[in-house]
């Protein structure tokens, strides 16, 4: 199963600076981009090789496809081609609500949905919020969101007030950012194993990696995972009251979802990886 | 060159200067004159042909709002409340139970291949006393193939076991659009995105160059020609190449029975990359066929829960509807398309949606200020008298959904408008006082193409039910009728062209068998349609 993650959020929030960014990143994983508009992307051109009209194939393995008058044929033409990705990332227009796109995944055997991330423009939200015609639509932005996104914060002028005006609309841990310079790893998750730590942390995050040989207390683990600050995990765990089966674990912000995966395999171990907030899994350490 | 001349009984050209007359002389496709027959024998040598001599003449209808997809769903099965008349003349009766619905589609799957799925359209479970569709329904068609029947407002869709289980969807299975029973199971019935992904996934994504096809747009045609209809509008395509072909194979034929006008779906790309799209496309405009329009879809339908309304917004409490298209988005598209000299169409449903609309084609003309751009509201059903006001101040048109007020009208009324804006909806009469230049539409597939429909609705403003909806924005026959032709006509900016009896335009008529301004206007639906005339060339309707 392909993850499937839908980038979210109002005009100018920050969505195309942070696609620009995972493009160019080096993360070693072929991504699949659906974008509204071609030309707002900022693709060097040396690194296209095919350029069909609503595809671009870069280099890097990665493909951007427009999405066009409908989301859902481009999605499903997307998943009939040859080529195989390692996550699909699709971002939302402005005015749509990122979590109806996400359902999709939900739909489609073939995709594992994976987060919804909502960029937010601290220097406008607050006005936007307050729009007759617009605040209910970034409502629903902000609640559909497993993480957030406060973009621009640079330009906010009251960021405690901004931090609980997010937090009225949404239960998603906020992650605070300038230039959309976020880590992606936080957002996009780990490579496909989910063992290895990732290898670009800000200094602000960091990851914590867990093995148990035992089968684990499940009540242990969830308090692990939802304790504050924690921002992604991923896990393949032998819990206690399920010891013969595989229970995996995925966690996107403030969206758990622990799903059995078939017998338990003699020989593994139990692991999980949590990224978070520094000082946050800095004393999960100490424990 | 030869000149034939036309007896009818009646003929009625919307030219004020010479309202009715008896004969229509035509030359090189083109209206030569209309007067009486000495008249028109000043031109020379005429043949008279009086194959219309008890029959009376119109202008061909202008459809303002339709959509080709409307000849790509004729591919499969209808199963709708009303008769619908296909592509080929047949009239396929209405069904009026769930359990006529599936015993329609029993017969039909068992004429399908092996693992072939099965799709129908135009299902519509408001008129059966609040029983929906269910899995027990669907499963009764097959429980071997995938089943999805598609309703009529194409928004909702029921699907079988089958498809259910293709997809994972169970009790547990949280996701907006599946409708659920008072036990939290399933039923089968599937909403708005949720819809779409499960029907396209049912019938594969091909589906979608099916509906577009030059077949589908054959089909089209020709049940537009069958309605009397002689222009009309695909009014909002992507236009990706494979469908522009289709028009443009389907165009070149001469017995291409209508004139069509796609509208670019301005949303799709940005404005960079459509206007010379669009450009380059308009230098393969022939006679059928015309690139020229613009659409921008900004809210979703009042009956869909997702118009954009301003307050005090939904009658029964419903939180406000969606923006496909927001606001910024609507200024700087309609901006850049103002600024290249197109007409831009605007899908306006709510009133806050229309208020939008209005206000960023006034800033587009402080702009870039433009005579004539004549650019349109399509739908504007909640417009209230200020906003005609302000559409006639900014020199705006606007084409109002007539039918609506028969199909949906009830709901309106009782649930989603509430009686005092549901009688005011679309409102012509409104529009005519105002002198906002307007048309009237049926949105085909939405609701069948039938002009005559239309007006009959403008004129009496009845629901389904039988209520009057709005006795003050009935508009008289005549008004109706130049709204289905020269004023459906001005707001594509073809007036000069067609939509009148005239000398110089098109000989575009529509053959009716009775005199639509002599029945009586309740009667003004059921007046049968004889056939076309497209630039000289007649095209008689199946019988």
């Amino acid at each position: 199963m392909i993850p499937f993650t839908v980038i979210g959020g109002f005009l100018g929030a920050g969505k195309t600076t942070l696609l620009n960014r995972l493009l160019r990143g080096a993360t070693g994983r072929r991504f699949a981009v659906m974008v509204n508009d071609f030309g707002a992307l900022d693709i060097d051109g040396r690194l296209v090789v095919e350029h069909g009209g609503d595809t671009i194939a870069l280099a890097n393995g990665c493909l951007c496809c427009t999405i066009g008058d409908s989301l859902v044929t481009t999605l499903l033409a997307l998943l009939e081609r040859p080529d195989r990705f390692d996550h699909i990332v699709v971002e939302a227009s402005g005015v749509a609500d990122p979590g109806r796109i996400a359902d999709l995944a939900v739909l489609e055997p073939r995709l594992r949905r994976d987060g919804v991330v909502v960029m937010v423009d601290a220097g406008e939200v607050r006005q936007r919020a307050a729009d007759r015609r617009v605040g209910d639509t970034i409502g629903r932005q902000l609640a559909a969101a497993d993480l957030l996104v406060l973009n621009k914060i640079d330009l906010a002028e009251d960021l405690p007030g901004l931090r609980r005006l997010l937090a009225g609309h949404s239960a998603a841990p906020i992650l605070e950012a300038s230039h959309a310079d976020v880590p992606l790893d936080l957002l996009l998750g780990l490579d496909r194993r989910g063992q290895a730590a990732p290898t670009e942390t800000a200094d602000a995050f960091t990851s914590w990696s867990y093995e148990w040989v035992e089968p684990v207390e499940r009540e242990t683990v969830m308090t692990m995972l939802r304790g504050p600050g924690r921002l992604r995990a991923k896990g393949i765990m032998r819990f206690a009251d399920a010891p013969e089966r595989r229970s995996v674990i995925h966690q996107v912000g403030r969206r758990l979802d622990v799903s059995d995966d078939g017998a338990w395999r003699d020989g593994e171990t139990s692991r999980l990886v949590l990224l978070g907030v520094k000082p946050v899994l800095g004393s999960l350490q100490r424990e | 060159m030869t000149i034939v001349v036309y007896s009818a009984r009646r003929i009625l050209t919307m030219n004020p200067n010479r309202p009715s007359v008896t004969h229509v002389a035509v030359r090189d496709g083109r209206i030569l004159g209309a007067g009486s027959l000495d008249e028109l024998r000043g031109w020379g040598k005429v043949e008279v042909d009086d194959r219309f001599a008890d029959k009376v003449i119109l202008p061909g209808f202008v459809e303002g709002h339709s959509h080709a997809y409307e000849g790509g769903v004729w591919k499969f099965p209808y199963v709708g409340y009303f008769d619908r008349i296909s592509p080929d003349g047949t009239r396929h009766k209405g069904l009026k139970s769930i359990d006529e619905v599936v015993a329609r589609l029993q017969a039909f799957e068992k004429t399908l291949a092996p693992g072939a799925s099965l799709l129908a359209w135009g299902f519509d479970p408001i008129y059966f006393g609040g029983r929906r569709m269910d899995l027990t329904d669907a499963d009764k068609i097959s429980t071997t193939r995938p089943v999805v029947v598609v309703h009529s407002n194409f928004h909702v869709a029921n699907a079988n076991s089958t498809v259910l289980a293709k997809a994972g969807i169970t009790r547990s299975t949280n996701v907006h659009g599946i409708v659920k029973d008072a036990m939290g199971e399933p039923t089968g019935e599937l909403q708005e995105m949720t819809a779409k992904y499960m029907a396209y996934r049912a019938a594969g994504v091909e589906v979608a160059a099916v509906l577009s096809d030059e077949q589908a747009v054959w089909r089209f045609a020709r049940v537009a020609q069958l309605a009397g209809v002689t222009t009309a509008t695909d009014l909002h395509n992507e236009l990706p190449e494979s469908t522009v072909d289709g028009y443009l194979r389907a165009s070149a034929s001469d017995d291409f029975p209508i004139r069509l006008l796609p509208a670019f779906a301005a949303g799709s790309v940005s404005p960079e990359q459509g206007i010379p799209r669009l450009q380059g496309l308009m230098k393969k405009n022939n006679d059928r066929l015309r690139f020229q329009l613009v659409k921008i879809v900004t809210d979703g339908s009042i009956q869909g829960l997702s118009a954009r309304m301003r307050w005090p917004g939904y009658y029964d409490g419903t939180p406000n509807g969606v923006w496909n298209v927001g606001p910024d988005d609507i200024d700087r598209l309609l901006l850049a398309w103002h600024r290249a000299g197109f007409q831009v169409h605007v899908h306006t449903n709510g009133d806050e949606a229309s208020e939008v609309a209005i206000e960023a084609v006034e800033r587009a003309l402080m702009t870039a200020p433009r005579w004539d751009h004549r650019h349109t509201l399509q739908h504007a059903q909640m417009a209230d008298a200020g906003q005609f006001r302000r559409m006639k101040a900014l020199g705006m048109c606007v084409n109002l959904f007539a039918n609506h007020l028969f199909y949906w009208g009830d709901i309106h009324y009782a649930r989603t408008l509430g009686p005092e804006r549901a009688e005011r909806m679309d409102a012509c009469a409104t529009a005519l006082t105002t002198g906002v230049p307007f048309a009237i539409h049926c949105d085909a597939p939405v609701t069948p193409i039938g002009p005559l429909f239309t007006a009959w609705c403008a004129v009496n403003r009845l629901t389904a039910s039988g209520r009057t909806l709005g006795e003050t924005e009935k508009i008289p026959v005549a008004d109706a009728l130049r709204a289905i032709t020269l004023g459906a006509a001005y707001t594509l900016k073809l007036d000069e062209e067609l939509g009148s009896i005239d000398v110089g335009k098109r000989a575009d008529f529509a053959v009716l068998d009775d005199d639509p301004l002599a029945v009586p206007p309740g009667k003004l639906k059921d007046v049968g349609v004889w056939g076309t005339v497209l630039g000289g060339k007649v095209f008689e309707a199946p019988k």
